[in-house]
């Protein structure tokens, strides 16, 4: 029996606005609980929502980046529930006529580029957090986060496993981040998905019946969870069982997906028109605003990389998936000339680094001004490249600028080539042996010459001088 | 010189001749509800606040405004920073707010003393008063009798004399209906006028603030202090300033006033269509001229109202769950029984009846029979009135099919029965026009009232209209006797 | 409106009847459903429905912050609370 899998997964990516959807409240993060919140976010009697401008420029950007149809009239709805970390007992969200319809994303897959169909995306509030685990016998609740604007973005059934939809996370956390419109903080919490998996003969047209898997907020769990489910969805199907419909969690210690407690009541969310609101309209000027300041996207990023200063395209590919790596390579370059190497050794040796400690060049101790100067350096001669790695570490782990360290440490590049042919001179007097043996054929030994000179200068001799001036001495 | 049953206007002038001070008259005032307080008024005083006030005002040197110095009550529907707020519920019975209702803070802001929050029916739903946690109110003209609802309270304190004015919620009819059955004047102006922000939601596409006072010149003089526009309520009009004094003295004579050819006044208590037709003919001696108008989809109005005011109320008072603030039942076993119970010990039996019946409006596989469509017959009601107002400039109708009832005597068999009050007065909210009430007749010494209705945004055409008939009759100058209440 | 129904609303509502008040209650409700009911025999067919009186749009706010950062203020009101957090019975997910 051959299985299809169909994925559909709903992102919630919280929006980088300084306030929340409704209210003036700050949306900073970490803050102690309970401090972000005004009477909106509360839910006081007698209070009322007023639309957050920026909220709206955002979703429409996203919107545009993907090709998506913005409906200039959208109007918010109200989603009617119980929870303790929802205010006011309803959501208000866009249901009927939301901000943004259709779109495409792109994603890579092992079998080229595939296109997956956006539904729809549409402005909602967050809800406030519970604690769960902390106070004994009770659940905190902390409604900093409540009103926070959310980008609900709505995939159609169309991704295939569990790499396609890590990779259509990454393009679309890629995407938000470039545009803005997030900042994209995993850890913070600002891109949750949910993730719709079912199950079908392949050739079958209906859909199998599917299980949501809700607030995954990381992309290696993306990856767990789908693959579980999948598991778990064809042993029941090959059993003969039938799938229940319902919505699970992923718990990432056992590495399962559980159903969440089951209701005994199905909810009802009484969806109406927000009373409180009246439609909201962005005019066409707005709309040619948000056109005219709209962030450059990858895929321009990396052409411009090319045309404009000569990275090869591989290169430009890399710097221009990651926004703080493309925002920190363009700092960089005003401060320095020597564009390709400055590539090189972003993709090289710096990422190595930033991987092994699994951070963004934005959240380490290295500034495009530091890296720039540590370029220049190597550039100017004044280090060899080999020094320049040495530096470099010391630069990641401390902070401390490459001059500073140069000078700190004497670690100028000897270029005078007086110095070296004395150096050289001395070397070829305390190696007898090894010079008779060079010069009776065995050429490996050049090295060891090489060697000799850069262990007396500590390895600050210019490499290329020590070549030629010991190749002229050795004739 | 004795402060019960004057106007506005007369308590200006008495202040700025110091016949009384400030201070003198708020004590005035307490002494007076004390002396009454068997009516049940109001549900929380603001002694010293006020004392306080009054006392800085008369230090004050500077000409004094309008309302400087002025008592009015409050509805307990309004929050006011540091002042109890009931909405006259089991469940807020200790609701302290932290902010005050704008529409509140611009009367007190022009001067006005918040003597105390009147009661009402809880959380805005009824027609009598009878709902409230806090017992129900008395009217003035009759003990035991109901002096209409919600604004109750409000009503009920003017009627009596012990405030010239105060503030009432009209949803379905809160503020006119009270004034009729209490002989004053009370008035609803267009949605959108007065700002919502601080008044507990009811019906959100319905609720408005108002003025309540024993005249159309007091509530004219209220509302320029009430009105404007302010940008936390995106449902309130930004609208050029107005006063609506200006235009009140303004000659009638052609003026078209409607008729409404579906309202059968043949069903009403004699004593009220005799009073109704005395009136038109006042009108047409000052040169008024009738029209028929036809409202043809007017019979929809009580049901699509209760549709909808049930279906916005059920949500907005989800908030009351015993977490942020309100009644909390004591030791829940877990979160559902935190939920139930505080709702169920906190709300009254007509707000469960109310919410009850808006979630089962919106639920699913109801939703468009009950809810969407009734939101689309108001949409036939406002373009009857678009309609009808391309030919007249007011409409007149009674404010209520009869006058005030005995308690319980309506709706403890069948809540419909209360909610036809609402018949003449419904209409106008779900179309957002403005509508005033004013008393025009007795039977049995109970008030009839008199309702104008106006075009959007025409407060200074109705309140024209009702000031002149005001000039020309005497209705609004009488007042109870009080002898039930000695 | 039978049993069932009665259930799931208040369910939905967060609300119980107390048993010597569940008759007269449901008995309410239908009454009050009849007369709502009446609404189907108005011809609405191509009729927009009307959810607002103001036939305007909203205003939008700048994003800029406004707020009073006062945890003391709103945890004040609360019945059950800490220095931190509003406290609710244990939720089991």
């Amino acid at each position: 029996m051959t299985w299809e899998t169909v994925i559909g997964i709903e992102t919630h990516v919280q929006l980088s606005t300084k306030t929340k959807l409704f209210s003036r409240a700050s949306t900073q993060f970490g803050e102690s609980p309970n401090t972000n919140v005004n009477l909106i976010d509360c839910g006081l009697p007698g209070v009322l929502p007023s639309v957050n401008k920026e909220a709206f420029y955002k979703a429409i950007t996203f919107g545009l980046a993907v090709g998506s149809q913005i409906n200039q009239t959208s109007i918010f709805d109200r989603k009617n529930y119980f929870y303790p970390d929802l205010p006011k007992g309803y959501q208000i969200t866009q249901m009927d006529l939301p901000i943004v319809l259709g779109g495409t994303m792109d994603i890579e897959t092992e079998n080229g580029i595939k296109t997956i169909n956006i539904t729809r995306a549409h402005l909602e509030e967050d809800a406030g957090k519970s604690i769960h685990d902390e106070y004994d016998g009770y659940t905190a609740i902390d409604l900093n986060r409540a009103g926070t604007p959310l980008l609900e973005i709505v995939s159609e059934p169309e991704i295939s496993n569990a790499k396609e939809a890590v990779a259509y996370m990454k393009a679309l956390h890629r995407l938000v981040t470039f545009l803005n419109v997030s900042d994209g903080n995993m850890s913070q919490g600002s891109l949750r998905c949910d993730a719709n998996v079912s199950i079908r003969k392949l050739g079958d047209e209906t859909l199998g019946t599917r299980t949501e898997i809700k607030n995954i907020n990381s992309f290696k769990f993306v990856e767990k969870a789908i693959n579980f489910e999948v598991k778990r969805q064809i042993k029941q199907l090959e059993k003969g069982e039938t799938i229940t419909q319902e919505t699970r969690l992923y718990d990432s210690v056992k590495d399962e997906t559980r159903p969440m407690r089951s209701k005994e009541f199905a909810n009802d969310y009484r969806y109406f028109p927000e009373p409180d609101l009246l439609p909201v309209v962005i005019s066409d000027k707005e709309m040619q605003e948000i056109k005219d300041s709209f962030p450059e996207l990858p895929k321009e990023k990396e052409q411009r990389f090319q045309t404009e200063l000569s990275i090869s395209e591989y290169d430009a590919k890399i710097i221009a998936s990651s926004k703080s790596m493309a925002d920190f390579f363009e700092a960089s370059i005003k401060e320095t000339s020597n564009y390709s190497l400055l590539a090189n050794w972003l993709i090289g040796e710096i990422s190595a680094f930033l991987n092994k400690d699994s951070i963004e060049i934005n959240e380490s101790k290295l500034t495009p001004s530091s890296v720039a100067m540590l370029i220049n350096r190597i550039d100017d001669q004044t280090i060899s490249g080999k020094i320049g790695k040495s530096i470099f570490e010391e630069m990641y782990t401390s902070g401390i600028s490459p001059d500073e360290i140069i000078e700190s440490q004497g670690l100028k590049q000897i270029s005078d080539d007086g110095a070296i042919e004395a150096i050289i001179n001395t070397v070829i007097q305390e190696n007898p042996t090894q010079l008779k043996a060079y010069l009776g054929g065995k050429e490996k030994l050049f090295g060891f010459f090489v060697g000799q000179v850069m262990k007396l200068t500590s390895g600050k001799a210019n490499p290329q001088s020590v070549n030629e001036l010991l190749k002229e001495k050795l004739k | 010189m004795s402060i019960q049953f004057k106007t506005i206007t007369e308590l200006r002038e008495m202040l700025d001749s110091k016949i009384i001070s400030s201070e003198e008259l708020v004590n005035e005032t307490f002494r007076l509800n004390e002396q009454f307080k068997e009516l049940n008024c109001f549900v929380t005083l603001n002694e010293s606040k006020s004392r306080e006030k009054a006392i800085g005002i008369d230090q004050q040197d500077e000409p004094l405004s309008i309302l400087s110095g002025i008592p009015l009550a409050q509805k307990d529907l309004f929050c006011t920073e540091g002042l109890r707020t009931t909405c006259s519920s089991k469940i807020l019975s200790n609701f302290i707010p932290p902010y005050t209702a704008t529409a509140v803070s611009k009367l007190e802001d022009d001067g006005s003393i918040t003597i105390g929050k009147t009661n009402m029916d809880e959380f805005a739903m009824g027609s009598s008063n009878e709902t409230s946690f806090f017992g129900p109110v008395h009217n003035p003209w009759k003990k035991g009798y109901v002096p209409g609802g919600s604004s109750g309270g409000s009503a009920a304190a003017v009627a009596a004399g012990i405030v010239p004015a105060a503030t009432g919620t009209d949803t379905g009819g809160s503020i006119r209906q009270p004034a009729a059955h209490c002989g004053i004047t009370g008035m609803k102006p267009t949605y959108g006028r007065v700002s919502r922000w601080g008044m507990v939601a009811f019906a959100s596409s319905l609720d408005q603030a108002g003025p309540i006072a024993r005249s159309a010149e007091d509530c004219a003089i209220l509302l320029n202090s009430m009105s404007g526009y302010d940008s936390k309520d995106t449902t309130c009009l930004d609208l050029p300033n107005q006063d609506l004094l200006e235009t009140i003295n303004n000659p009638i004579k052609g003026l078209k006033i409607g008729v409404v050819k579906e309202f059968d006044m043949s069903d009403l208590d004699l004593g009220v269509q005799q009073a109704f037709e005395q009136s038109k003919k006042l009108y047409e001696s000052l040169g008024a001229e009738f029209v028929e108008v036809s409202l043809p989809n007017i019979s929809a109005s009580v049901p699509a109202y209760y549709s909808i005011a049930p279906a916005e109320c059920s949500s907005n008072l989800s908030r009351f769950d015993g977490i942020k603030f309100g009644h909390r039942t004591e030791d829940p076993g877990n979160l559902e029984e935190l939920y139930v119970n505080s709702r169920s010990e906190g709300f009254g039996d007509e707000v469960k009846r109310r919410i009850l019946i808006g979630t089962y409006a919106l639920s699913a596989g109801f939703y468009d029979a009950y809810y969407k469509k009734a939101q689309q017959v108001r949409r036939l009601i406002k373009n009857d009135f678009v309609s009808a107002f391309e030919s007249i400039d007011v409409i007149m109708t009674p404010t209520t099919p009869s006058t005030a009832f005995a308690f319980g005597s309506k709706g403890a068999q069948n809540p419909v029965e209360l909610y036809l009050e609402d018949l003449f007065t419904i209409s106008s909210n779900l179309a957002g026009l403005p509508a005033i009430s004013i008393p025009h007749g007795q039977l049995n010494n109970l008030p009839i009232g008199l309702q104008l209705i106006g075009n959007f945004l025409e407060e200074g055409r109705i309140l024209n209209a009702a000031h002149i008939f005001q000039k020309n009759s005497d209705f609004h100058l009488t007042h109870p006797n009080m002898e039930d209440f000695k | 409106m039978d049993q069932e129904t009665v259930r799931t609303i208040c369910h939905l509502a967060r609300l119980k009847i107390d048993d010597e008040k569940s008759e007269k209650i449901e008995s309410d409700l239908d009454t009050i459903i009849a007369l709502i009911g009446g609404l189907s025999s108005f011809d609405t067919s191509n009729i927009e429905p009307l959810y607002s009186p103001l036939e305007q749009t909203a205003v939008k706010h700048e994003d800029v912050v406004n707020s009073d950062n006062c945890k003391d203020k709103y945890l004040a009101n609360s019945p059950l609370s800490n220095d931190d957090y509003f406290l609710v019975p244990r939720v089991v997910e």
